[in-house]
């Protein structure tokens, strides 16, 4: 495999360019600025990664988001930092050809591809709800898996488990950390994760040769490292105390603080506040919408979206735990004063002895 | 009519402990409901940046909580020591293990369900239903305290707190289950101490045992000797 800087002369790009392209990469990386003699070093000398990329059950959505990173452009990483071999989404070939390709750089670079898995393994009714090549996406999974460096787990669904897995969880989709378990296995939550944050995590990987470092929960710690909240624009509102109660109401007009109208930020572990989306453009709340906390675990079955508590089961009634709650404490008020007189009556006439 | 003796049963550390833990408690649940349900927006009009000290802000409010968990987490920590250093302050350990205190159980349930009336049945310093109470409130003031510093800590998840209580927040699903398991479990308390209240005057009407005035002064005033005085000593 020829090194990253070949394949940018290949592509025709000036030693200049080449090197702007390191330094901005080193940021988006989360990486200080005396990395980039490093970054360069590893750009001149290291062989490029061949990537296998998988798609499960899943709506595609992470694809959607990497084609349009803008910093580095998706294009660059495909044709330049990685050699992409398998995508049974963006190849131009399809059936039994792509997946002869797919065994041929499975055995030659046994021990040394990169497996990207976007989507989940289905497990129910021995994983018939998702079908690649005529075989069940869970063996198209496992057998893919076993000459891996590292996987990939690319967005929420191959991270958590995503909608497909809400409640009440028809197929028995699962997450990939449930079915590959000898791997290493960096998530990237999102639905979907942001572009840059996908193109940053795999060039850490073909850079350094090495996962980057992760969190207790699997996520690289330079993109997971925050809540939305505490690096959102609209944080001095929250502190101020100047929310939206409604979606058309002065306050939303003015950009207040979205937490009353159910906003995640404040449990949603993203890069959404800093990078936001679309090359730094917006992002949800910026655009007067709450974070729905996507990048979350079981984030569909922590709704409703629009409001910050959960509903509490009452028969009949929508309801939270303040309301659950003051109606149990009246009523223990209540049951105390007439326990009370209950027990005067019952100890009458007793004399003291 | 026999005579009512005064015994000493709550050391002045377990008092003191009491009420800090009370008003701690208060603090807590009021400034905690608030940060749940922000009900009342006390800055409208005023510059978000300039805020800060010239109003009721949801920032100082989220401080208050805070320096008010931290003092609950002081005294907890008090109450666990001297718990360990002196027997007396070990009264909210429910033992189940002896047969009295199922039979004890048995008859502070009737006297609940007004089968007896308050007369009837042993006297004691502290009966097991209150005990596994206090011992289940004691678990509940441990959890919201691990809770609430798992949340306050994941700020910087590499940090100090998030070291010691971070494993918290993923092991009950989440950041923001663990929110509602903190908001959940605070009623719970608010509730106990309705209850609590309730039954503490109410020991005191029906038996004259002096029950309010002691977790004041450490007296409670019984006839007899209570069944349960021996293990103060
Ligand atoms: C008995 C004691 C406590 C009670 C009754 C209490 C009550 C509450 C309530 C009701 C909430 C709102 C939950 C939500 O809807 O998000 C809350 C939030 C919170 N509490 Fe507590 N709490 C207690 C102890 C503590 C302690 C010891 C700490 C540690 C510092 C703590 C830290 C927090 C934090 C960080 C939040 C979230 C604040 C935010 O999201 O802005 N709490 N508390
Ligand atoms: S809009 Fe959401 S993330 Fe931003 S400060 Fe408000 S609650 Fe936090
Ligand atoms: S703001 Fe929240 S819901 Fe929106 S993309 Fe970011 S993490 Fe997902």
């Amino acid at each position: 495999m020829e090194t990253f800087w070949e394949a940018f002369k290949r592509h025709g790009v000036s030693r200049r360019d080449f090197m702007k392209f390191a330094v901005t990469i080193t940021g988006m990386m989360g990486l200080a600025p005396t990395m980039v003699p490093k970054v360069v070093r590893a750009m001149e000398s290291k062989p490029r990664v061949p990537v296998i990329w998988i798609h499960g059950l899943e709506c595609t959505c992470c694809s959607e988001s990497f084609i349009r990173s803008a910093t580095p452009l998706a294009s660059d990483v495909v044709l330049s930092m990685i050699s992409l071999e398998y995508d049974d989404t963006l190849s131009a070939a399809a059936g039994d050809a792509v997946e002869e390709h797919r065994k041929k750089i499975m055995k030659d670079y046994w021990g040394n591809y990169i497996l990207a898995v976007e989507g989940n393994p289905p497990l129910g009714e021995e994983g018939m709800y998702c079908i690649i090549n005529g075989k069940p996406f869970v063996e198209h999974l496992k057998e893919s898996a076993e000459g891996a460096k590292a996987i990939i787990s690319w967005g929420s669904c191959a991270s958590w488990g995503c909608v497909q897995a809400a409640k009440p969880n028809p197929t028995t989709a699962v997450p990939v950390h449930k079915v590959i378990t000898d791997k290493p296995i960096i998530k990237v939550p999102g639905c979907p994760p942001i572009a840059e944050v996908m193109t940053g995590v795999i060039m850490y990987m073909v850079l350094f040769d090495r996962i980057p470092p992760l969190d207790s929960q699997g996520r690289p710690k330079m993109f997971y490292g925050n809540r939305i909240h505490d690096t959102c624009y609209r944080r001095a509102f929250f502190n101020a105390g100047q929310f939206v109660e409604r979606f058309d109401d002065e306050a939303a007009k003015k950009g207040w603080c979205l937490y009353k109208v159910g906003c995640r930020g404040p449990t949603t572990y993203n890069q959404c506040g800093s990078m936001r989306w679309y090359n730094g453009l917006s992002y949800p709340i910026q655009s007067g919408h709450g974070c729905i906390g996507c990048a979350e675990d079981n984030f569909w079955d922590n709704g409703p979206f629009y409001e910050r508590l959960t509903n509490i089961p009452v028969p009949k009634q929508e309801s939270n735990a303040d309301k659950v709650g003051a109606v149990a404490a009246a009523a223990a008020v209540g049951g105390a004063i007439v326990h009370g007189i209950a027990t005067k009556i019952r100890n009458s006439g007793k004399k003291e002895e | 009519m026999k005579e009512y003796k005064r015994f000493y049963i709550f050391s002045p550390s377990l008092r003191i402990w009491h009420w800090i833990n009370f008003l701690s408690i208060m603090v807590l649940f009021a400034t905690g409901i608030y940060i749940g349900n922000p009900f009342f927006i006390g800055s409208q009009g005023v510059e978000a940046a300039l805020v800060h000290g010239q109003s009721l802000t949801m920032g100082l409010i989220r401080e208050v909580h805070f320096i008010a968990g931290y003092i609950l987490l002081a005294s907890f920590i008090f109450r666990m020591l001297i718990a360990l250093i002196d027997g007396r302050d070990r009264l909210f350990i429910p033992k189940v293990w002896k047969s009295e205190f199922w039979s004890r159980l048995g008859e502070t349930l009737q006297e609940y369900a007004l089968v007896k009336d308050s007369s009837e049945g042993s006297l004691q310093i502290r009966n097991p239903l209150a005990r596994t109470a206090y011992f289940l409130v004691y678990i509940a003031i441990l959890f919201m305290i691990i809770t609430g510093f798992g949340m306050y800590g994941m700020s910087d998840p590499s940090g100090f707190w998030a070291s010691i209580f971070g494993w918290v927040v993923w092991s009950l699903g989440g950041e923001f289950p663990t929110h509602m398991w903190h908001h959940w479990v605070a009623w719970l308390i608010i509730l106990f101490a309705i209850v609590h209240v309730y039954l503490v005057i109410r020991e005191d009407f029906t038996k004259k045992t002096g029950e309010v005035s002691s977790m004041f002064n450490g007296y409670k005033f019984f006839k007899k000797e209570p069944a349960d005085l021996k293990e103060l000593k």
